[in-house]
């Protein structure tokens, strides 16, 4: 077996890392793979525990992190934990956006000029199709969040989760996002996968372990194939993309995910698009 | 606490390929990373090895009748009627205060396994004599070893209250053995 590095270096392993920081939420999506809320047990990983295991990431030879939740800028010190890790590798922090006013909006300053970006969750051009899926005034905030964020020198990007094939919904989603300032090459498009709560809700299009990048995933609860294996499905955590229980130090699930990957075979990775 | 096939994780899944792996497996697959050691580690210790199937089916149905394991008495009684012990011989190591089994060499492990998996501290010279003289060496550290993995799964197994699967429970049944 080849070490992790090299495996990035010959891009045969991703080379993001995800953290979940944590698993509450402040929306309740209709489409969420972890079943977020505001009631949820948060299973947070601490700031220490989250620049650890970048650090460890870094000596590793990983390229990349993510962080995601829940909604990670619920968890005190989020900022400051964003830039510590943006300091190690390139990190993008995936947000519902609809937090960042007042305090919130001042605190993420620190992020402007570092190697962070936020990636924002906006589904659609039209408020009422957006808010549907996303609870309401969604779109209302993210909106107003996106400007305000690159007003003061922070990186956007944003990701809209969907079910529509129309051409002109994404052209109509394209323009919005061009005009807040967020350029085409920032803007990801992916399906919804029926994971999650998007099972109960019948949503989505089923993702097998072939169908999503091998991105090492650590949470509280363990390390996973990938940031849409820690699923959670009626309260209950999913194990079937499950790679260990030990995350600490972060070479276990490593090379358990490198193992699996040089035994998978090739192609088929990219179907569905997930990224 | 026990994985079915839809929920085990990655490198759990060769173990489900041929259906229901039991409830050890099962248990073990929500810590993948251990199940990929122990379970090979169990299969060397308690499996095939250069000591007959009925001398280690012997050291795991005793042991596991003295830490009272159920899950283990009852799976591992099947297997010994399968590695050629007679019920009136599983009942034997079953009992308490157990039988003889009636030739040197097997009594003389059977009071070792008493001594190891029943006793604390020392095993007495005379009991670790008298195993010494019908086991070679690595026997003795073989069969040490079996004693105290079977210990580890009795205890395992039991605190986790592993259900027997009805198909040796049919088997005890029709050999008497329940």
């Amino acid at each position: 077996m080849s070490t992790p590095a090299a495996a990035v270096a010959a891009g045969v392993l991703p080379g993001r890392v995800w953290l979940y920081s944590n698993y509450h939420c402040n929306l309740t999506c209709t489409y969420c793979l972890t079943e977020s809320g505001p009631g949820v047990q948060r299973r947070e990983l601490t700031a220490e525990r989250m620049l650890e295991t970048a650090r460890q990431a870094a000596e590793l030879g990983f390229t990349a992190l993510g962080v995601t939740g829940g909604e990670p800028f619920l968890v005190p010190d989020m900022p400051k934990t964003l830039a510590g890790l943006g300091a190690i590798l390139p990190t993008v922090g995936l947000t519902n956006g609809t937090l960042f006013t007042g305090r919130r909006l001042a605190a993420v300053e620190v992020l402007a000029g570092t190697d962070v970006a936020l990636q924002i969750s906006l589904d659609s051009a039209d408020p009422a199709v957006n808010d549907e899926a996303r609870g309401p005034d969604n779109f209302a905030k993210v909106v107003a969040a996106i400007p305000a964020l690159i007003e003061r020198g922070i990186t956007v990007r944003i990701a809209t989760t969907g079910e529509s094939d129309n051409p002109d919904d994404l052209a109509r989603l394209c323009e919005l996002h061009r005009g807040l300032g967020v350029p085409d090459s920032d803007h990801v498009v992916r399906p919804v996968i029926s994971r999650g709560r998007a099972v109960t809700a019948d949503l989505g299009v089923d993702a097998t372990v072939d169908d999503l990048p091998a991105e090492l995933t650590i949470t509280a609860d363990g390390a996973f194939w990938s940031p849409f294996g820690p699923t959670v499905i009626n309260g209950r955590l999913d194990t079937d993309l499950l790679l260990t229980r030990t995350t600490d130090p972060l070479r276990v699930p490593a090379q358990t995910l490198l193992g699996l990957v040089e035994g998978r075979p090739a192609g088929g990775d990219t179907t569905l698009n997930i990224r | 606490m026990l994985l079915d096939a839809a929920a085990a994780p990655l490198t759990a899944r060769p173990y489900y390929q041929n259906g229901d792996p039991g409830p050890l497996v099962a248990a073990l697959a929500t810590v993948p990373e251990l199940l990929e050691v122990s379970l090979p580690f169990l299969t060397t210790v308690l499996g095939a090895s250069t000591l007959d199937a009925r001398t280690k089916e012997i050291v795991i149905v005793r042991t596991s009748a003295l830490l009272h394991c159920v899950y283990c008495g009852n799976s591992h009684s099947v297997v010994a009627l399968d590695s050629g012990l007679t019920a009136a011989e599983v009942v034997a190591l079953r009992d308490e205060p157990r039988a003889a089994l009636g030739g040197e060499r097997e009594d003389a492990l059977l009071g070792w396994v008493d001594a190891v998996a029943g006793g604390n501290g020392p095993v007495a010279d005379a009991v670790a004599a008298r195993f010494g003289r019908s086991f070679a060496d690595h026997e003795v550290v073989e069969l040490t070893l079996l004693v105290g993995a079977t210990m580890m799964l009795n205890r395992f197994c039991t605190a986790l209250e592993l259900p027997t699967s009805p198909a040796v429970i049919d088997r005890l049944t029709a050999a008497g053995l329940r």
